[in-house]
């Protein structure tokens, strides 16, 4: 193995991973196993799965298995809630709160694909769906200040209430950026970085401008 | 053999389908459809591409991703010596279902376009992609299987 010679692991990074064996050499009959498996162990699969990941936005560490098993389960249920919360905000929405709802919904999901795109131009080693995944599952901390800013609102919408908001969404703003550069930056180029993180700083702090100027009607 | 795998193949996406059609008499509000639909289409997506598939005509495709981070998709076909009667039947409804509703989101494409209901219009390309998604990973497994036997 030629290309070992020069591997070193630093202390500082824990060492984790998955020993998976490569798809070509499992034999048909073992196939059967996950292609018959019932249909709950499937679910809970998945779900397990999602939970983790969500762990893992909380606790950020570099960890590249994370990548690895993408879903979009996360980032779903993130940009509804968030969009659920975020609707009816402007001063001059209509009865139902329709347009600013789908206009969340596109502002992410359109804004994390700009962010895949530009990361692959740049040369990125990443791939499309880990990358939205990654994405996605760092609103996780932007979505829990919007929880939090709602309920602030409940209490008053003066000067202090605006001080707490403006102190929470700023701090989960960097909480989102940080989570989702530590996953992100490692996959470009090292005279790159600034470019891919650029965008990403962007994308978050739209959102926490939305959030931040959310006044209920 | 698997009539709740067929059920829950169609239900998904027929829901999805008629609420997108009647949702004015469900509800008023945009939001609660919007969501529901969405809901429900992101569920026919996961139990077609993880359940049905695999229980229906034995197909399975899924993205993976080695240790130096490049992406392949898998497709799988389970070799089917003999085909019961009961079988064709689920794989001819299976079939059916994936061609027809990504036809139907598409028609209901150019309806919103056209009579500018574009609120509508991201719920309606999400149907779309999700759906058009398992139709082309299917077909993929399929053609591919045919390749592998002959």
């Amino acid at each position: 193995f030629p290309g070992l010679a020069d591997v070193s692991i630093s202390e500082d990074i824990p060492v984790e991973g998955e020993i998976t064996v490569p798809v070509g050499s499992r034999s048909p009959d073992e196939d059967y196993s996950t292609l018959d498996e019932p249909v709950k162990d499937t679910i809970m699969r998945d779900l397990k799965a999602v939970g983790k990941k969500f762990i893992h936005v909380m606790y950020p560490k570099k960890s590249s298995t994370l990548l690895r098993d993408w879903d979009l389960w996360g980032p779903l249920v993130l940009c509804v809630s968030l969009a659920l919360m975020l609707q009816g905000g402007s001063a001059d929405s209509k009865d139902d709160g329709g347009p600013q709802f789908a206009e969340v919904f596109v502002i992410i999901w359109f804004g994390a694909v700009v962010i895949t795109l530009n990361s692959k131009l740049l040369g990125g080693t990443i791939s499309f769906f880990q990358s939205l995944c990654v994405l996605g599952y760092c609103i996780l901390p932007l979505t829990v200040a919007m929880l939090v800013c709602r309920l602030v609102l409940l209490a008053g919408s003066g000067t202090v209430s605006f001080i707490i908001r403006l102190i929470i969404v700023v701090a989960m703003f960097g909480w989102s950026t940080l989570a989702s550069t530590a996953f992100l930056a490692d996959s470009q180029p090292p005279n790159r970085k600034a470019l891919v993180v650029y965008p990403i700083f962007l994308f978050y702090f739209v959102i926490s401008w939305m959030i931040l100027t959310f006044t209920p009607q | 053999r698997h009539p709740l795998a067929t059920f829950f193949h169609l239900f998904f996406r027929v829901s999805a389908i008629i609420t997108y059609l009647f949702c004015d008499w469900f509800s008023n509000s945009f939001v609660a459809c919007f969501v529901t639909i969405l809901l429900l289409l992101s569920f026919d997506f996961w139990s077609v591409k993880n359940v049905t598939g695999r229980l229906l005509v034995g197909l399975r495709w899924w993205n993976q991703i080695d240790e130096d981070g490049k992406s392949h998709w898998v497709f799988e076909a389970k070799p089917m010596p003999t085909r019961a009667a009961s079988t064709e039947a689920e794989a001819r409804i299976f079939w059916l279902g994936l061609i027809v509703c990504p036809v139907i989101w598409t028609v209901f494409f150019f309806s919103s376009l056209f009579s500018l209901k574009l609120k509508w219009l991201a719920l309606v390309i999400t149907g779309i992609s999700l759906q058009t998604a398992n139709l082309y990973g299917y077909i993929h497994c399929k053609l591919g299987g045919q390749k592998s036997l002959s």
